[in-house]
């Protein structure tokens, strides 16, 4: 692995969260905790992949808040130690985040958060930069794989110096790219952990405590503010006294120095990069505002450089004189679903440029645009995200949608975050009709199938996945029960965290090192709570159908295990996955009695249908071999053959 | 052909209008339509236009007179029972399956003569684990069809169950069913979609004034307890009980008191007898242990010499008040059938004009 | 070889087809060329069906950012017809040079009826007419023949690196092979590289 690599100097290609990893390295990290999440997991997976040769420790929590106390346990006791998560990971931590932030810090605690611009993987476009702001911590923003790695280093020390933890705020677009990372020596510091917090306990204190202490987290912000005003993160470059300039944070330095480029600004337009945008480097700022007369803002999601900066020169006004600024409020930097909204690109930068100054730039030829647009319009059909081949969803709502139909009244699916997510589309026959954060489901359910005051007297199903489980939704079953609540909640038990690249949980039995750990089974943990639990394999999809169909009848908060491994790690287990075909012969095709439903219904990816016979075939590069087609078949026209 | 619609239409025309016998000829087809609590239920629209699933239901139409024609070779004459070469009683001649049937053990008997002498392969009956709660099942032997003794009330999907033979490794099958099965078993064969119909050799068709939803083992449940359940019994008129016999005791229950566990689709059906089987079976008034017999087509009356000459079940006339009797019950239950399929502008079933003024005017007696 | 600095290449197919592999060892092998590199990926829908589009950014000046201009990409290689297509659509120009293994991948909405894929012969016709060049390459046939269909995207890789039409040796790119996979997949994923290689070469270049 490259971030192992011991030879500083040297430049390695390495991804945006291999360089973060590797950041913590060579910052001599001794704890790092997380929880999985896209666009972050990567990280924790770098660190856990070198963790015993390196000699720190790693684990992978059940949910970012239990994950934060973790590393600010570590922290506390003073270590340096690192939390990871996505976006929304921060919402489920704020709660200590906003309190841990007043009772400081000893060694140096980070926390990275991976936002993810136009929701590449997750379902939120949540800035997370306003959590530095709302909980006055200092943030960090890399702009390269390079910055990646150096800012996480600093983050650190800078922690360490001022007592708090600090934040670093990754995004999709650099946590998964790559790019060239000039390596710093890898430091093992040999610290010893003890309890003994500056004033004797570790707390955010209460009543005039609690003010002594936010007053005390200004100063270490008014601190990381003079810092930051020296900070070799941020730059200015292009001609001293611009009167155009760009302020840009993140991966919309390197869109802004394209775009300058390609349209021939370069010396025009000067470009403020800022790497620490909370606190704002006030003085830097206010150096450029002097000279600029127009002002373009480029950063991802929220316009937050552009409201503080704003607010600085309003404050400034009498000394800058009166500056034209551009950005997500005048809507000169939109993606095709507006300002604020989307991901950032050259494209979006340079059409800021040119509505803002007065210069023109084409990408292509109109018609060859026009021509271009036709052609994939009429010859590239869209490709909806699906459930993989093998997929144990596939069975499962497949049995829902079933015992929903046999019980004929209409019932209510709710769910939350994972693959099964994609339940609300036709791959899940659109059977799930909620989705909001990790244990929404069962958390919503609860109620929806306690309205019957109100007259919504309708089956409620709640569905998650088992890392789900454990993360959010033990305490909305207990609620559940308390309140006498009608609902059955199914578990997609597919021993793994599939959406995020199959981490661990507490119900398998290893450690984010890979290494055998205590299980928690979740079948215990439903029966301790005191609720009928049933468990069935959902590939056994009659049996599957009829228990949900049973439980559906009787009252009360119900648990349904649908257990079955994920077909990308039953995959990777097995040695020869079965040869899976059609019988020509058998398959009725497009007629009574079938009319495709391998393909049509089922639509699994590794069930085609070949135009010119008629037919049903099966695409042996992309079946998994699961037999699962095999099974629903009405002809047993699917043959599935072991191969040995 | 112009009759055949698809999913849509049995959804629209059948089981909204709450007109499913659960006779189960639409399930086991295909993946998209399950058969839940005696009612068919469409998980998902399949998309066709046309389907064997509202071509084979008893409900979605009936042209009695091409069914008849098809079946007979010509249209009823006998406007009160159906087409039908002779009529008699009959009972069982081996003790054994005398004792163990309900009444006169004929049905029992010729199937497992049936079986024995090799007219057909297999058998599709319904069964009960426990007294009640009949599911349909395939016999092949003596033992098999004894194990399937006794008058269910609650209706069950005989006709899945003929599909999943049809299916299987079995040549020819027999069928014991209810009119509004064999009408289904009767529109497959005579429709255009290929389903492996023509292994059915041999349909005896049981008499039924109507059947029971599923709904009513709960009832029954709640009558007796967890009582180990012998048989239910409707005595023949006109005792108007419906008797449950446990190992402890008999119970007995008004019939107007189970009566609206009756499946709504009864209320618009028009056979009794069995218009449609080889050889229709039911009770006879005031005789415990024997059967009304109707043999109906050749193929039927083939097999009724063949059993009689291996003295297989003996047989009598039937008086001709008791005759009567049979028809003006017939009769009744059509006259009522049309005026709730009139009243309800339910156009499945068709019969010829003539036909249907006679039963309209029909006033009682024969 | 093209001339253009940067040169941008876009790497496009479906969740599975190991467009990240193929990124990672063209990207790794401009590394050990002494070049500039940075590679764009966004894989959350990798597994899951979706379109997989990586960027690979090569340059003897500087770091260029991830995301290629609309109209840039210089070579685009493709792992699925209507993929390819989309990817030109967006990002092609008729400088474009097109390397296109023809083999579809169904989507789920195709597989559903929804809609329809058109004919491949007249995905590749559209293609041709809004690139300067296309290369079409059984690469799934050929990686079944090295051992696996799932290395179509090394053949891939032989092809665009035996195109000469990037500053990447052949040589370079076989050690970086070496390095990507365990041991026992070394040789079939050599054998798939030097297919792709041998089949290209043998062509006249477009």
């Amino acid at each position: 692995m490259h971030v192992e690599i011991d030879e500083p100097g040297r430049k390695v290609l390495l991804m945006g969260n291999e360089a973060i990893a590797r950041g913590a390295i060579e910052a001599g990290v001794d704890f790092c905790s997380g929880y999985p999440g896209n666009p972050a997991s990567e990280i924790l997976e770098t660190l856990a992949g070198v963790a015993k040769k390196l000699d720190f420790l790693t684990e992978w929590s059940v949910n970012e808040i239990v994950a934060l106390e973790a590393a600010g346990a570590a922290a506390c006791a003073g270590l340096r130690a690192m939390t990871v998560m996505k976006n929304m990971g921060v919402d489920v931590c704020s709660d200590f985040l906003m309190t841990v932030n007043m009772s400081g810090t000893k060694g140096g605690f980070v926390l990275i958060s991976g936002d993810d611009p136009a929701v590449h993987s997750s379902n939120s476009e949540l800035d997370t930069r306003n959590y530095a702001r709302f909980a006055d911590i200092p943030l960090l923003e890399p702009a390269t794989t390079q910055e990646a790695k150096d800012m996480t280093k600093w983050a650190f020390d800078l922690s360490e110096e001022l007592g708090v933890l600090c934040m670093v705020r990754t995004v999709t677009r650099l946590s998964h790219s790559s790019g060239l990372v000039s390596l710093g020596p890898i430091t093992r510091e040999e610290r010893s952990a003890e309890f003994a917090p500056l004033l004797g306990t570790w707390t955010s204190g209460s009543g005039d405590y609690t003010c002594m202490f936010h007053d005390a987290l200004h100063g270490k912000l008014k601190t990381a503010q003079e810092k930051f005003e020296e900070s070799q993160f941020n730059w200015y470059t292009g001609k001293e006294d611009a009167e155009f300039i760009i302020i840009t944070s993140g991966t919309g330095w390197l869109y802004s120095a394209e775009a300058v480029k390609l349209l021939g600004l370069k010396d025009e337009v000067g470009i403020l990069k800022l790497g620490t945008t909370w606190p704002l480097p006030e003085k830097l700022i206010a150096k450029h505002l002097k000279h600029a007369k127009e002002v373009l803002f480029v950063e991802e999601i929220d316009p937050f450089l552009e409201q503080n900066v704003k607010v600085l020169a309003a404050e400034l006004a009498a000394d800058i004189g009166p500056i034209k600024f551009y950005g997500k409020k005048s809507n000169h930097i939109r993606s095709e679903f507006g300002a604020g909204v989307g991901e950032l690109d050259v494209d979006t930068v340079m059409r800021g440029l040119t509505e803002t100054m007065n210069v023109t730039y084409i990408p292509r030829d109109q018609d060859y645009a026009e021509k271009a647009e036709k052609l994939v319009g009429s010859y590239a059909p869209n490709r909806s995200m699906a459930f993989c081949a093998g997929c144990p969803h596939r069975a499962s709502f497949w049995a829902i949608k079933r015992a929903l139909k046999w019980d004929g009244r209409d019932g209510i699916v709710t769910g939350d975050i994972g693959c099964y997510s994609m339940a609300q589309l036709p791959t899940g026959f659109m059977v799930l009709k909620s989705m909001h954060c990790m244990g929404a489901g069962i958390g919503t359910a609860t109620r929806f199938g306690n309205l019957k005051r109100y007259g919504l007297d309708k089956p409620v199903i709640a569905v998650s996945g088992d890392s789900t489980f454990y993360h959010a939704c033990i305490p909305a079953l207990i609620n559940a029960r308390w309140n006498k609540s009608n609902l059955l909640y199914v578990i997609l038990d597919n021993k793994t965290t599939a959406m995020t690249g199959n981490q661990p949980h507490p119900g398998i039995g290893i450690d984010a090192l890979g290494e055998p750990s205590p299980v928690t089974p979740i079948e215990d943990v439903c029966k301790g709570i005191g609720v009928e639990v049933r468990k069935c394999d959902p590939f056994d999809i009659d049996e599957a159908t009829q228990n949900l169909y049973e439980m559906l009848q009787t009252e009360g908060v119900k648990v349904i295990i649908f257990s079955r491994e994920c077909a990308l790690t039953e995959a990777q287990k097995r040695k020869k996955k079965p040869r899976v075909y059609v019988d020509q012969d058998k398959c009725i095709g497009d007629e009574c009695g079938c009319m495709r439903f391998c393909t049509r219904v089922l639509n699994c990816p590794g069930n085609i249908w070949d135009y010119t016979k008629g037919k049903a075939k099966i695409d042996e590069v992309v079946c998994n071999g699961c037999g699962l087609c095999a099974k629903l078949c009405p002809a047993g026209a699917i043959i599935v053959e072991e191969v040995v | 052909m112009q009759n055949i619609k698809g999913p849509d239409d049995l959804q629209r025309n059948v089981l909204d209008e709450e007109l499913c016998t659960g006779c189960g000829a639409c399930t086991n087809l295909c993946p998209y339509i399950d058969m839940v609590k005696a009612n068919a239920i469409i998980i998902e629209p399949c998309g066709l236009s046309k389907g064997r699933c509202y071509n084979f239901c008893p409900r979605s139409y009936i042209d009695v007179p091409s069914l008849d024609k098809s079946i007979f070779g010509s249209y009823r004459e006998d406007i009160a029972i159906g087409s039908n070469i002779y009529v008699m009683k009959a009972r069982a001649k081996d003790e054994e399956i005398r004792s163990a049937a309900q009444y006169g053990g004929v049905v029992s008997a010729l199937i497992i003569h049936a079986l024995q002498t090799g007219k057909i392969d297999a058998a599709v009956l319904a069964t009960s684990s426990d007294g009640v709660n009949p599911k349909p099942t395939i016999a092949r032997s003596k033992k098999e069809v004894l194990e399937c003794v006794g008058s269910k009330y609650i209706v069950s999907p005989t006709v899945s169950k003929v599909l999943d033979a049809i299916k299987g490794e079995m040549g020819k099958i027999g069928v014991v069913c209810t009119p509004c099965q064999m009408t289904a078993i009767r529109k497959m064969q005579d429709s255009p979609f290929e389903t492996g119909e023509e292994k059915i050799s041999l349909g005896i068709g049981l008499f039924c004034t109507w059947c029971f939803s599923p709904d009513t083992y709960e009832y029954i449940r709640s009558l007796v307890g967890s009582a180990n359940i012998l048989k239910t019994d409707i005595p023949p008129p006109p005792a108007n009980i419906f008797v449950i016999q446990t190992d402890e005791r008999r119970v007995e229950v008004p019939l107007d008191e189970i009566r609206k566990f009756i499946m709504p689709s009864c209320a618009v059906c028009f056979d009794m007898t069995n218009e449609f089987s080889d050889i229709s079976v039911g009770t006879v008034e005031g005789e415990e242990d024997w059967n009304t017999v109707i043999v109906r087509t050749r193929n039927g009356e083939r097999f009724l010499k063949s059993a009689k000459e291996a003295a297989i079940i003996e047989t009598k006339p039937l008086e001709k008040e008791k005759f009567n009797h049979l028809c003006e019950a017939s009769l009744n239950r059509k006259k009522r059938a049309l005026k709730e399929i009139d009243g309800r502008k339910i156009t499945y079933l068709t019969i010829r004009d003539e036909e249907r003024s006679k039963i309209i005017s029909w006033n009682g007696g024969i | 070889m093209i001339g253009d600095d940067p040169l941008n290449i876009i790497i496009t197919g479906v969740g599975g087809q190991g467009n990240v592999v193929a990124s990672r060892i063209i990207a790794s092998a401009a590394v050990n060329e002494g070049l500039y590199v940075s590679v764009g990926e966004i894989y959350g829908a990798s597994q899951r069906g979706g379109a997989v589009t990586s960027y690979v950014r090569l340059s003897g000046e500087m770091q260029y950012g991830p995301i290629i201009p609309r109209g840039m990409a210089h070579i685009i290689i493709g792992f699925e017809p209507i993929e390819s297509l989309r990817a030109i659509g967006n990002f092609g120009s008729k400088k474009t040079r097109a390397i296109i293994n023809p083999r579809p991948i169904y989507p789920v909405d195709v597989l559903s009826g929804t809609l329809e894929y058109p004919p491949v012969e007249e995905v590749l016709k559209a293609i041709k007419e809004l690139v300067y060049g296309v290369q079409v390459i059984e690469a799934t046939e050929l990686a079944k023949k090295a051992g696996d269909a799932v290395m179509q995207n090394i053949v891939m890789v032989g092809c665009v690196v035996g195109s000469g039409l990037i500053p990447i040796e052949i040589e370079t790119t076989k050690e970086i092979i070496k390095e990507s996979f365990a041991k026992e997949r070394v040789e079939a994923n050599l054998k798939a590289f030097k297919s792709g290689v041998g089949e290209i070469k043998g062509r006249k270049a477009v």
